[in-house]
């Protein structure tokens, strides 16, 4: 493989576990457009952890997946009193709210940036987005899953049949929040350099966009979302100026055929049968 | 050659014309196959350009600028008899997007150096890509302190240190408009316009005695915002004496026409992003002093031919604005990839794909001891860290036009000046 793909393959792997911080939150009902600040927390803390006290990379991911899942359970209670867009608009402000923070951080470089991260490899970067969506997968076969699924289809009654809707609510924040963060130390690592800029809304909504072109209802439509999001404008470059404009068609096309997103339930049993068959 | 026979099958051969004639095509195939194993046919450079994205009238005016350069070239016979390509690739000034490119550019297109990318941001990505690939990359327009020397050796910019700049713009500004106190407002999400409005202009200021009115009371905005009625009503009410906008030209504008429609008509100085033509439209009253290697008016032959063979095209392509000029960063990779093109002529570069590391390597040396370069504003050559050494102008633009009040040079200990 040449550099140029093991690159690209470095930015889906990181642009996988961004979409699954978003799907895990999803699964409970709720859309977060703030996760980029969660990956600007990984990101930043786990720079900090290897270039300024010089613990080993693994250790300083767990570190920074860790803090950042704590500021997610602490974000996740107040947005328990928000639904729908207002949640969106309150996480969107949070967002923006550290984004500012890191510009106004002279500590780590503020809009200036951090610099002296050691370059970590595109199978590195797999070994945690495979394991992480690997465990996911798992999860999503689990009676856990299924009371966030409970959640996500009818609060009241999940609340109602004896389940902790609170508990599983902020959780699923706290997950996502530590999945987005080593996205974020993964991100720094691998790009040796990090700014606030990095960090925008615009990583935030491509992280929503990765979830739901892929797929929002299972762990595997993130990978196909990333995949897509990374290499389909790379394969469009000969067709120049006109690449943006056919990937946001090609987007919108893929959208008006498949609400759902590319993979789904259905589509994976209908897969599932036809290798049966055969 | 002994037949069975016994005897010399060499003497039985006949001169016969037609053999004779074969015997001479072969020989005149082997002579070229010979004189082109020692120059490849074509030429590859790359450059890396935002045609999309927040700085694509940069970008699209850079790629209409190298498509000049490569017909020019091409149409001289090109580079040592080769041809020369330039495969440029559009990173929606993306840090990420850059680094990638860089990466295809070096591993699939085989170039021997590559013209970019264009914003500091992309280039902290990108330049230590270029060290790992072993690959010289020269910015047009990164002017962040430390960028290039942080990722020496193969790391270039074509620009001057924006801190160097303002030490000579400053004195100037203080003294044409008596100077005494200033206001800064600066672009929080630009990397280098926080870095000018934060760290350089407080410092230079300080050293030339003129006191910021809000230096504990920062006044920024981000950019994309239409609306800096508040920042610029707080400036108003501090009455400074002249006012530091750090920001990229097409967000200064929208400071000042907020100046402008509020009455804070007041001498703006910024950095080298301050250079266009639009911002002069913006708000015509109100002077500008900034730094810059090049503008569309300038004076030199060299400058004035570049201005007068690329406008037409600039103005011809689709999706750039009728009026546009060509800017500082036009002249920049116009200049980067003219160097290229002379350490390729000067170096021994063969071009062949065999040859393509010790190349790039040679492409490097030149550069790194390059002096006296014939750029369009002057001579051009590297400082230790990267950085170029070359001249630089202070400009005030009022009413339309730039002028050049100052001529600099960004010297160097044990470097050539300008």
């Amino acid at each position: 493989m040449s550099t140029y793909y093991a690159s690209l393959f470095a930015e889906a792997g990181i642009l996988l576990l961004g979409a699954l911080s978003v799907y895990i939150i999803l699964a409970t009902g709720q859309l977060s457009l703030g996760n980029a600040a969660f990956m600007a927390i990984g990101a930043y803390l786990s720079s900090y952890l290897t270039v300024a006290i010089g613990m080993p990379v693994t250790p300083a991911l767990i570190v920074s997946a860790i803090a950042a899942g704590i500021i997610g359970v602490i974000v996740g209670f107040p947005a328990l009193r928000l639904k729908g867009i207002y949640l969106a608009m309150a996480t969107l402000g949070f967002g923006e709210m550290m984004r500012s923070f890191f510009i106004n951080f002279p500590a780590m470089g503020g809009s200036g940036g951090f610099h002296g991260m050691a370059h970590i490899s595109v199978g590195y970067i797999w070994a945690w987005a495979g394991g992480i969506l690997a465990v996911l997968i798992l999860v999503e076969r689990s009676r856990v899953w299924l009371e966030m699924q409970a959640v996500h289809d009818d609060e009241t009654a999940a609340g109602l049949v004896g389940l902790n809707t609170v508990a599983i609510k902020v959780s699923a924040f706290g997950i996502g929040a530590a999945v987005a963060a080593i996205s974020g130390g993964l991100f720094a690592h691998h790009h040796v350099y990090i700014e606030p800029a990095n960090f925008g809304f615009e990583r935030s909504i491509d992280f929503v966009l990765a979830t739901i072109l892929g797929g929002s209802t299972l762990g595997l439509g993130s990978l196909i979302g990333a995949i897509l999001l990374v290499f389909l404008p790379e394969f469009l470059r000969p067709i120049a100026d006109w690449r943006l404009a056919a990937f946001g068609t090609l987007l919108i096309l893929v959208l008006l055929l498949r609400r759902q997103g590319i993979v789904d339930r259905m589509l994976l049993r209908g897969l599932t049968f036809r290798k049966a068959a055969s | 050659m002994v037949n069975s026979n016994g005897t010399n099958s060499m003497l039985k051969l006949k001169p016969k014309p037609s053999r004779l004639l074969g015997t001479l095509a072969a020989l005149a195939v082997a002579l070229g196959a010979g004189s082109a194993s020692a120059q490849a046919q074509e030429i590859a450079l790359g450059a890396i350009v935002p045609s999309s994205g927040p700085f694509a009238e940069w970008g699209r005016s850079n790629s209409v600028t190298l498509r000049m350069l490569e017909k020019q070239t091409n149409d001289a016979g090109g580079i040592n008899g080769a041809k020369l390509k330039i495969t440029i690739l559009d990173d929606g000034a993306k840090p990420a997007q850059a680094a990638s490119s860089l990466r295809k550019l070096a591993g699939d297109e085989k170039v021997l150096a590559i013209a970019g990318p264009l914003t500091s941001s992309a280039a902290e990505v990108t330049f230590p890509v270029a060290n790992e690939m072993k690959l010289v990359a020269t910015s047009q327009a990164s002017s962040k302190p430390g960028v290039a020397k942080l990722n020496r050796p193969w790391a270039f910019r074509n620009t001057i240190d924006e801190g160097v700049l303002a030490k000579t713009t400053v004195p100037y500004f203080k003294k044409a408009f008596n100077i005494k106190t200033v206001g800064i407002i600066f672009d929080a999400k630009d990397a280098t316009a926080a870095t000018v409005g934060k760290a350089i202009m407080p410092a230079v200021l300080k050293a030339n005695e003129i006191a910021i009115v809000n230096e504990s009371d920062p006044l920024s905005f981000n950019t994309g915002d239409l609306d800096v009625s508040a920042q610029v009503t707080k400036l108003k009410s501090l009455n400074p004496d002249g006012v530091v906008v750090s920001a990229d030209y097409s967000q200064a504008i929208t400071v000042l026409r907020e100046m402008k429609r509020q009455g804070l008509i007041k001498p703006v100085v910024g950095a080298t992003q301050l250079i266009s033509s639009a911002i002069l439209k913006a708000a015509p009253e109100i002077p500008i002093v900034a730094p810059a290697t090049f503008f569309a008016t300038m004076k030199g032959e060299a400058a004035e031919k570049f201005v007068a063979n690329l406008q037409p095209l600039l103005r011809k392509e689709s999706g750039l604005p009728a009026e546009i000029e060509p800017s500082m960063y036009d002249a920049n990779i116009y200049e980067i990839v003219s160097m290229y093109i002379d350490a390729i002529k000067k170096s021994g570069v063969t071009g062949k794909p065999a040859d393509v590391e010790a190349d790039r390597a040679k492409i490097r040396d030149h550069l790194a001891k390059l002096e006296g370069f014939q750029g369009l504003g002057g001579p051009i050559g590297f400082n230790d860290e990267g950085d170029a050494i070359k001249a630089f102008y202070v400009l005030q633009g009022q009413n339309g036009t730039w002028d050049t009040k100052v001529r600099g040079c960004s010297s160097a200990p044990n470097h050539a000046g300008c």
